[in-house]
């Protein structure tokens, strides 16, 4: 029994922040809801798919972020109400639908979010995504709490409707990921049959009228802006500092102004719609003081906009300091919380304030430093990759020729890192890998001696691998690609995807064979199981030899923290502890100096290596590695 | 060369590796007691013809089915229990194996003068506790045993269970992908049963392929494959092995044995005794081409340090007396 | 029950894997169905490739505080693992925080791999002394694995958080958090392990 779906208006709950917009979705009457998994957005989706047959609504777990808004736009085409949810990345990959879709405008209800990740604590670039409203011109609004997130993103659909424009909502990791109480509302009532009226086409033509429109739109879209709860003032009168902020900023700042008593020198300007800019609202507060702080996530999106505001209304307003971003008062990079902004506030009013004593800041510092050994992100013990990626460390030595891996997105990316033995040389957006793999692959005429790699992930195949497979064909690019198949959407959360068998909803689905695929592109294929090194090493090696068009390795294994959830293990591993010479290793303790599998580990009392029982998952690959072949495995 | 950011300030690989540090002269004296003074064709005892007596193991054997006779008396013996040969897959791919019945030593036989990671399978076994073994190897491959039962960093390296080490005469080696692929090619895909290379002056490949068709590879067109370590090797004839077995320049079907060791001398003794091996005594015509053949690997391999400027600090450590030495008796042997 | 401060802030603090997110959630549903308000903040994500995890949660009868802790506001850590008990104290401990720590270290894989060192856990719970106002532990993976599953431990914590008094966290709320969250089959040995947190807790003697 979810939360979810429980009819039950007014009871309070703790929701986690996508939670709350997947309610709120619900509670619009959603029908249709479509996207790729990415952190921190992976649970508003994939929540409703819990409750999807139950409420009698359609969810779906697409390929791509662009595929995941056109499906939820179909519904909205035909008058259903429509979710999309995705991580900064996907906006871009959605991004020129988008830019059509706001001039096309839509019909149904059609709500867009965006979950930011600031500092990149789970992403590969840092990105705001806020831009893209008033690049598209379409309405955005930022939750400051769960509430808030709920609310709003109910209301997101009554104004898409309105407007016949797609509504975006942005919120970052500290409000997805968080919990907090929201009310339950009314569960809806009836919802509408779905039909496309054939005699109004949807289209952006023509583009002079469409923009004008769009332009209207947004202008009406700021009058319920002006009236909207969302954006409220709380402060003094005649503050010496206004702090203008929104999302989570708006709940750092309270306490900031709290903690250090300040609460009657600063008023707060919280913005929930934050494009277009309400005029009016923010001109009656901006007058109330001639100091102002920014305080957002990433980039100085309200800064920006406000300052071109002000420029724009100057006539109206006495001379204002801005200060944020551009002024050094708050970091240009990197996520916001509490202590930066009090930090910010503390510098601007010149507050004196000491959360706790200097000394024993410090000696937290030192005792951290000298006793709390960091804890360095790693493959999971049995992880398949593990095992590739010392295929292809061998490999490329035995080779030679410094061969070049170009990676891409998923667990994978680890091979970065020290627990990929520093394979992956390159890593950009879904689908890079072999994107520049194609473009590597025709240096050979300009004298690029080294060979070309790539490594792409299951999932990530699915979603953009395949128009770079076909233009390799097509132009003769030479290069190996691996292809990791884990059959898992791993580093997301276990989503399923087309090659899993399952859908979002639980239901069978036919499987997208990925050799059947690459072979009808005309590629070179095998199949090699990742577990057996010495025969996956081979297998690179060989196939890095073949100087003409694209090789495709598919190294088959099941992500280990599937696989244990149903069979313990396939062999059992042990050290023979005679044989184990230890610390005389003549490569000095390889197996887990190098290799660093948690379930194989260090004893420092006995000076030997060890199977961890409780960790090993029995993958049997460090069997391969030791040059003393003490470490043994049995099949089960 | 860094494997695996190693951070040990003495490590096995380089200890063992015969391309590194070898001071000859030490090795010499733990092996067999003396200097190193036979600067030629290394310590012997005896110089000898010899064969195979048994049709069947000439029939698949390289040149006369010596090493293949003597291995599967001394395991028939019980003078070793267990040994290491290189075996190679249809494709010449070789590889070191394990041989612990006389049966398996046929699958042993012939070459491909490909260099062969033969002592790893020494390495891995799996053996007994109390196993005597019996290692047929290349010169560098007898050095790197040689070092490793010298080393200091002696650990479990098997050398205390290694009792007989048969080396063979080498010039060079080849490197296996590339050669392979060009012989392939050269025959037009055939299936390549055996690769032999003839004596000076004709110095051919001959490649002997299914369809029973004789292909003549002249040397300098696989020349290209021969790996960059064998320019630099001074020992032709596996000085430091217990007998060393090659051809005889010249005659067909015959071997030539030096023993070096009292194992060796007695091996072969006991061998001739039963009648395993036949044997003659060496033509002097022949050692006085052994001698030079020897010489001239040794000055050009001396001449390539010298290139590298290695020759006073390089791998190997030789005395300017030495040096001086196998560069005049090259000299001589050659005019 | 009027506590000590409003809002009164706790830490939940482990590795990857161990249950951070559920004893939580267990807890803060625990208060909100006693008319708190509770804001929880998770930081996960790739973190359960063997990094750190942490929970605030923010207790008030008051008001909605923010998902983050600010710098020296912590009042209580739950540490499911010792090492990251010490290491939140850097940016949120004080001199009036209060420590409940599971003993049974999880090693990081620099650790494991013998490039670098784990410290002595005396060591280790002293140096926390030093920086606390009070100290209590109990092996609760230890518990769990009696139980069945090193992860019970986590539930486990919140039994013994129970004991302490700091929080009304009762038996009868507990049960209703779990009934609420968990399917009914794993009622049973939540509860067992719920109790066993209780009596195993022990004060850290000065």
């Amino acid at each position: 029994m979810s939360i979810l779906s429980k009819d039950s208006p007014g009871k309070k709950t703790l929701f986690m922040g996508n939670e709350a917009i997947a309610r709120g979705a619900i509670e619009a009457g959603v029908q249709v809801c479509a996207a790729y998994p990415g952190n921190p957005s992976s649970e508003i989706i994939g929540s409703l798919s819990q409750v999807a047959e139950e409420l009698g609504i359609y969810v779906e777990w697409s390929v791509n972020e662009k595929v995941a808004v056109e499906v939820a736009a179909a519904a909205s085409f035909a008058g259903l109400r429509g979710l999309t949810a995705m991580k900064q990345n996907g906006l871009n990959v959605a991004s020129d639908f988008l830019f059509n879709l706001n001039l096309t405008g839509s019909k149904g209800g059609l709500v867009i979010v965006v979950c930011d990740d600031p500092s990149a604590l789970s992403s590969t670039n840092e990105e705001d995504s806020r831009p893209y409203a008033k690049m598209c011109d379409l309405p955005l609004l930022e939750p400051a709490t769960v509430q808030e997130a709920k609310e709003m993103t109910r209301w997101a659909f009554d104004l898409s409707e309105e407007l016949g424009l797609p509504c975006l909502i942005r919120s970052v990791t500290r409000l997805s990921h968080a919990r907090g109480i929201a009310e339950l509302g009314n569960m809806p009532k009836n919802r509408p049959n779905p039909r496309f009226d054939t005699s109004r086409p949807i289209i952006p033509q023509p583009v002079m009228l469409t923009h004008k429109a769009l332009h209207d739109k947004i202008k009406k879209c700021q009058d319920r802006f002006e009236e909207s709860a969302f954006n409220l003032y709380r402060g003094p009168e005649r503050p010496e500092l206004l702090v203008v902020t929104c999302g989570p900023g708006w709940m750092y700042v309270r306490e900031a102004l709290a903690n250090m008593g300040a609460e009657n020198r600063a008023g707060i300007v919280k913005l929930g719609t934050t494009w277009p800019l309400p005029g009016s609202f923010l001109m009656e507060h901006l007058k109330k003081a001639n100091r102002i702080l920014f305080v957002e996530e990433v980039d100085p999106f309200l800064e920006n906009n406000i300052k071109e505001f002000c420029a724009q209304r100057a006539a109206e307003l006495e001379v204002k300091t801005f200060l944020g971003k551009a002024s050094g008062n708050l970091p240009d990079v990197g996520e916001i919380n509490p202590d930066i902004v009090t930090g910010a506030i503390q510098q601007v009013l010149k507050v004196s304030y000491e959360p706790r004593p200097l000394q024993y800041t410090q000696e937290a510092a030192e005792a951290v430093s000298l006793f709390a050994p960091s804890r360095e992100l790693g493959f999971c013990a049995g992880c398949p990759h593990r095992a590739t990626y010392w295929s292809v460390k061998n490999a490329l030595a035995m080779d030679g020729r410094d061969g070049i891996l170009l990676g891409d997105i998923g667990c994978y990316a680890l091979g970065v890192r020290p627990a990929g033995f520093g394979q992956m040389k390159t890593c950009h957006a879904m689908g890079s890998g072999i994107g520049l793999a194609n473009g590597f692959g025709q240096l050979e005429r300009f004298g690029l001696n080294q060979p070309v790699l790539t490594v792409c992930g299951d999932s990530t195949f699915y979603h953009a691998a395949i128009p770079a497979l076909v233009n390799a064909r097509y132009n003769r690019s030479n290069f190996l690609m691996l292809i990791l198949d884990n059959s898992a959407t791993a580093m997301t959360g276990f989503q399923p995807h087309p090659g899993t068998g399952r859908t979002a909803m639980g239901a069978e689905a036919p499987v997208v064979e990925i050799e059947g695929l690459c072979k009808a592109l005309g590629a070179q294929v095998e199949v090699k199981n990742p577990f057996d090194v010495q025969d996956t090493t081979e297998a690179i090696y060989k196939l890095l030899q073949d100087r003409e068009g694209i090789k495709v390795l598919i190294l088959r294994q099941e992500c280990a923290l599937v696989r244990v959830k149903r069979q313990k293990a396939l062999y059992k591993v042990r050290v023979n502890q005679e044989q184990c010479i230890g610390q005389e290793c003549g490569c000095n303790r390889r197996c887990t100096r190098i290799f660093k599998c948690p379930g194989l580990a260090w004893d420092p009392v006995t000076g030997k290596a060890q199977i961890d029982e409780a960790i090993c998952t029995g993958c049997g690959v460090c069997a391969d590695i030791c040059p003393q072949s003490a470490i043994l495995k049995e099949t089960i | 060369m860094k494997l695996d950011n190693c951070d040990l300030a003495e490590g096995r690989c380089f200890a063992y590796c015969p391309r590194t540090q070898v001071d000859l002269e030490t090795i010499h004296q733990k092996v067999f007691g003396q200097s190193y003074l036979n600067i030629d064709i290394g310590l012997f005892k005896q110089v000898k013809m010899a064969r195979a007596s048994a049709p069947i193991l000439r029939q698949k054997a390289q040149t006369a089915g010596v090493v293949s006779a003597l291995m599967n008396f001394a395991l028939k013996e019980g003078v070793i229990n267990g040994a290491v040969l290189t075996h190679r897959t249809a494709d010449h791919l070789p590889r070191g194996r394990v041989i612990r019945s006389p049966d398996e030593i046929l699958s042993c036989q012939g070459s491909s003068y490909v260099a062969s990671p033969t002592l790893q399978a020494l390495n891995q076994g799996p053996w007994e506790d109390t196993e005597r073994i019996g290692v047929v190897g290349t010169p560098c491959q007898v050095l790197a045993m040689r070092k490793m039962s010298v080393s200091s960093l002696k650990r479990n390296t098997l050398m205390d269970r290694v009792t007989l080490i048969v080396g063979l005469f080498c010039t060079w080696a080849l490197t296996y992908e590339p050669f392979m692929k060009y012989l392939k090619n050269r025959v037009n895909g055939a299936q390549i049963r055996k690769l032999d290379i003839t004596p000076p002056p004709e110095r051919l490949l001959k490649v002997l392929t299914d369809d029973d068709h004789m292909w003549d590879v002249p040397l300098d067109e696989i020349r290209p494959f021969i790996r960059t370590t064998c320019g630099i090797c001074l020992d032709m004839t596996s000085e430091l092995s217990d007998l060393s077995v090659g051809t005889v320049e010249g005659i067909q079907g015959w071997s030539t044995v030096i023993t070096r060791s009292h194992l060796g001398e007695e091996i072969l003794r006991r061998a001739e005794a039963a009648g395993i091996i036949e044997s003659q005594p060496f033509p002097e015509e022949n050692f006085k081409h052994l001698r030079e053949a020897s010489l001239l690997k040794k000055k050009r391999a001396l001449l390539a340090l010298k290139e590298r400027g290695e020759l006073e600090n390089g791998y190997i450590i030789l005395s300017r007396e030495l040096i001086g030495r196998i560069l005049s008796e090259a000299e001589e042997a050659g005019s | 029950m009027a506590f000590e401060k409003d809002p009164f802030n706790i830490i939940i603090t482990g590795v990857g894997g161990q249950g951070n997110v559920l004893a939580s959630q267990l807890l803060g549903q625990m208060l909100v169905q006693q008319g708190y308000m509770i804001t929880i903040g998770e930081t996960y994500g790739a973190s359960q490739r063997g990094g750190s995890v942490m929970s605030h949660i923010r207790v008030s009868q008051r008001d909605q505080f923010s998902p983050l802790i600010p710098e020296g506001k912590c009042d209580l850590v739950v540490g499911l693992e010792p090492v990251e008990a010490l290491r939140v104290l850097a940016n949120y401990g004080n001199p009036g925080v209060l420590m409940l720590i599971n003993t049974r270290p999880i090693y990081p894989i620099d650790v494991i791999a013998g490039n670098a060192s784990y410290p002595e856990l005396s060591i280790l719970l002293k140096k926390i002394q030093r920086l606390s106002r009070n100290v209590w532990t109990l092996n609760a993976t230890e518990i769990g694995l009696e139980l069945g599953d090193p992860i019970f431990s986590n539930i486990v914590m919140l039994g013994a958080l129970s004991v302490l008094d700091l929080l009304p966290l009762h038996r009868e709320e507990f049960q209703k958090a779990i009934e609420e969250l968990l399917p009914s089959h794993k009622l049973h040995l939540n509860m067992e392990a719920f109790e066993r947190g209780r009596e195993a807790v022990q004060k850290l003697p000065v």
